[in-house]
């Protein structure tokens, strides 16, 4: 009896120990998360500073590269498409 | 010895006495604090040990139209030094290498640090900023500073994290996705889009949670029921198009630059949604620079000044008292009403000449005049024209702050009202509109007379589900008549398009568009101060209007230029050009497999010689370049070109045997 109860006394506490651990751990990964995210807004910040197109055509200007100003032409195969 | 014994057993008693009410009396403090002042204690250990945490939701992104972030909420660091902890021996042997680090990254000397760093130490500072609101990578620089390495209790690293929005398209369109700012005093600033969906949408609703301290500083959640769970906020998906507003925003900051402007705006609305595809609005402060300062395109109510003019045709045609090809005299550029002159441009007036023309040469004497024919008699009627067309209306956005229209009104005494009312109101004097609702103006003529609300918002989704979606609102389902419709299209492609139109100088054989330029004096009252507002609003392509938009520009420099086609113009055409460019033409062939003879025939006869010489010389004189190239590089030659086009020479003749690696010069 007294045996029985131990056992269930210390699992109780390695229950709880555990429990501890988790909320440890979920806050690590919570920081992480914020962090990853952060990384992740500081690298679209900068492809949208570099995709914008102002920003091509500036670095374009020096190799001589101008915008186009008549659009592309697409030409559409009518049998082939579906 | 008998009575000793007493006495000694008298004293026994005595002090056993003493023990026995000492033990009541700590019998009665326990029972006491037990059961009558037993809860406040146990509250108050609860305090110490549990609280009820509250769970802060997380801030819903803004997006544009393609799934560009355009705001979201980041955490921000402040980096703070704790001047103390650090020992002698450490402080001493990092300080300069610390400082060197500093300089590199803010720029400033490492003299600089020193001295601030070594004072702090001096006046025994333990929260010295370093930095603030530093981003991740940042952040994870400075941790790896000397000194602040050594972490919180060698070093005296002190990091505060803390959530703050960021927009990373930067300054562009910053007013109009906007922000929702807390003040100390709890005042709300609430700007553009973000601002105005905050409470609703963006916010979302924070939990809280009963939780138990445990070791390091974290909190355990003590039951899994009786709680709420936070409800993260909903993200909004804006109309905004980045590629038009990275466009739009630019070319207006680069005139605002060269006509060294006061502030400017420009709005680009897809015609038949009345979505907003950019809008921009840029001043100018104390250094000179421009940035997203206030929302002119939807707080700023002004005097439109000529792009007013279509709207008073509108009314005009409509009633029938006018008609496009009715001749006015401009009275060599003046009238006089009421002592009060209305001027042209151009000195002298454009003489006798067609309400049409009027227009587009923007002849303020000729519209005024056809104006004040038809309508002096009973100006009510003009007024209630504009009326019907809900002129007198705000749009209803979303966005706070809208500017209120403006129209006199001789039924409404409020001192708006006067003798030339009527006359002025003709060429955009004395009404009062944000670019916004002539741009809703303007867009309803380019999409057939139907008048659309403009829609800044498309989607508030979780996630992947959709929460509420925005479809376009109509606001008057016919402003005039389709008739009257089509003759102002064409007035306004005639600006642009006829040689004498005001807008002329924008026209481009490669695209098509329309509008009205205007150029509206501000600050009249006083000529000292007198001041121009350049606008233009239109649309594009002229033939089936896929954009509308208007540009504003408000206190151009007068010695570089005033005029609305010179100063906004350009804005527009931008846009426009851009908009052309980013679409393709799109050709439509039936097949591929079209059987062409005379390219089949060649290529036959280039086959049967590439098969027949392998050692000996072909003729290549007549070959395009590019076949005689591959000809004679498969057979193992050099050649040596110079051009392209047809070959006219070779330098070995045909039948030659030739070897390997021999060079072969081609005359093109």
């Amino acid at each position: 009896m007294i045996l029985f109860i131990s056992i269930l006394a210390l699992i109780m506490i390695a229950s709880s120990h555990s429990a501890d651990k988790k909320v440890h751990e979920i806050a690590r990964l919570n920081n992480e998360v914020k962090e990853l995210r952060s990384i992740m807004v500081e690298g679209r910040k900068k492809l949208m500073g570099l995709k914008m197109q102002s920003s091509v055509v500036k670095k374009m200007e020096l190799k001589g590269i101008e915008t186009s100003l008549i659009p592309p032409k697409k030409i559409k195969v009518k049998s082939q498409s579906k | 010895m008998a009575i000793e014994d007493k006495h000694i057993l008298n004293r026994l008693y005595f002090v056993a006495g003493c023990m026995f009410v000492f033990v009541l009396a700590v019998v009665f403090k326990l029972v006491s604090i037990q059961f009558i002042q037993g809860d406040k204690y146990r509250d108050l250990a609860e305090e110490r040990t549990i609280k009820d945490v509250e769970i802060l939701p997380n801030r819903g992104n803004v997006y544009s139209a393609d799934g560009s972030l355009l705001a979201t909420s980041v955490p921000k660091y402040d980096i703070r030094l704790d001047a103390i902890t650090p020992s002698n021996i450490v402080f001493n042997e990092y300080l300069k290498p610390l400082c060197d680090s500093l300089s590199k990254f803010s720029r400033k000397p490492s003299s600089y640090y020193q001295n601030e760093i070594q004072k702090a130490r001096k006046n025994k500072n333990r929260y010295f900023l370093l930095a603030r609101n530093l981003g991740y990578s940042d952040y994870i620089r400075f941790r790896n500073f000397p000194m602040l390495s050594l972490g919180a209790f060698k070093g005296g690293l002190i990091v505060e994290q803390k959530t703050k929005r960021e927009h990373p398209m930067g300054e562009i369109a910053l007013r109009s996705i906007g922000y929702e700012r807390f003040d100390d005093d709890g005042n709300v600033t609430r700007a553009g889009l973000d601002g105005a969906f905050g409470e609703q949408y963006l916010r979302g609703k924070s939990g809280h949670r009963l939780k138990q301290k445990i070791g390091k500083g974290q909190w355990k959640p003590i039951r899994d029921n009786n709680e709420v769970e936070p409800q993260d906020g909903y993200d909004i998906y804006t109309t905004i198009d980045i590629n038009i507003q990275d466009i739009a925003h630019h070319a207006l900051l680069e005139q605002l630059e060269f006509y060294k402007a006061d502030h400017g705006c420009v709005v680009v609305m897809e015609t038949k949604t009345g979505e907003i595809r950019a809008i921009s609005n840029l001043g100018r402060n104390k250094e000179g620079k421009y940035y997203e300062r206030l929302n002119y395109a939807v707080g700023e109510s002004h005097e439109p000044g000529s792009t007013f003019k279509l709207m008073a045709l509108a009314v005009a045609l409509d009633d029938k008292v006018i008609d496009t090809s009715d001749v006015v005299d401009t009275e060599k550029g003046i009238l006089t009403y009421y002592g009060k002159k209305v001027r042209d441009s151009r000195n002298g007036g454009y003489g006798k000449i067609s309400v049409a023309k009027a227009l587009e040469v923007s002849s303020n004497t000729g519209i005024v005049k056809a104006i004040h024919n038809s309508y002096t008699n009973n100006p009510k009627k003009f007024v209630d024209g504009l009326y019907d067309m809900n002129l007198n209306e705000t749009l209803d956005l979303p966005i706070i702050g809208e500017g209120k229209p403006i129209i006199p009104d001789p039924r409404i005494k409020n001192k708006r009202w006067s003798g030339i009312a009527l006359e002025w109101m003709a060429y955009g004097y004395g009404v009062s509109f944000t670019p916004l609702q002539t741009l809703t103006f303007y867009n309803a003529i380019a999409n057939k007379g139907e008048m659309v609300r403009p829609l800044f918002l498309r989607e508030v989704r979780e996630f992947d589900k959709t929460i509420e979606s925005f479809d376009k609102k109509v606001i008057n389902k016919q402003v005039c008549s389709k008739e009257t419709v089509k003759k102002l299209k064409q007035l306004l492609v005639n600006v642009v398009e006829k040689k004498h139109g005001t807008g002329h100088g924008l026209y481009s054989e490669n695209f098509s568009m329309a509008g009205k330029t205007g150029t509206c004096q501000k600050d009249y009252r006083d000529k000292e101060k007198l001041n121009y507002i350049s606008s233009f609003a239109g649309f594009f392509p002229a033939e089936n209007p896929e954009y509308s938009c208007i540009v504003v520009i408000h206190e151009p420099d007068k010695s570089v230029g005033y005029y609305g086609a010179d100063v906004s113009g350009p804005v527009f055409k931008k846009i426009a050009q851009k908009i052309y460019t980013d679409t393709p033409l799109i050709d439509e062939v039936e097949t591929l497999n079209v059987a062409n003879s005379s390219a089949e025939t060649q290529y036959e006869q280039y086959y049967d010689t590439a098969q027949k010489y392998k050692t000996i010389m072909p003729n290549v004189k007549g070959m395009p370049t590019m076949d005689a190239l591959a000809l004679l590089e498969n057979m193992g030659l050099k050649v040596k070109i110079n051009g392209i086009g047809v070959v006219k020479n070779q330098s070995v003749a045909k039948g030659v045997r030739i070897k390997k690696n021999q060079t072969i010069e081609l005359t093109i």
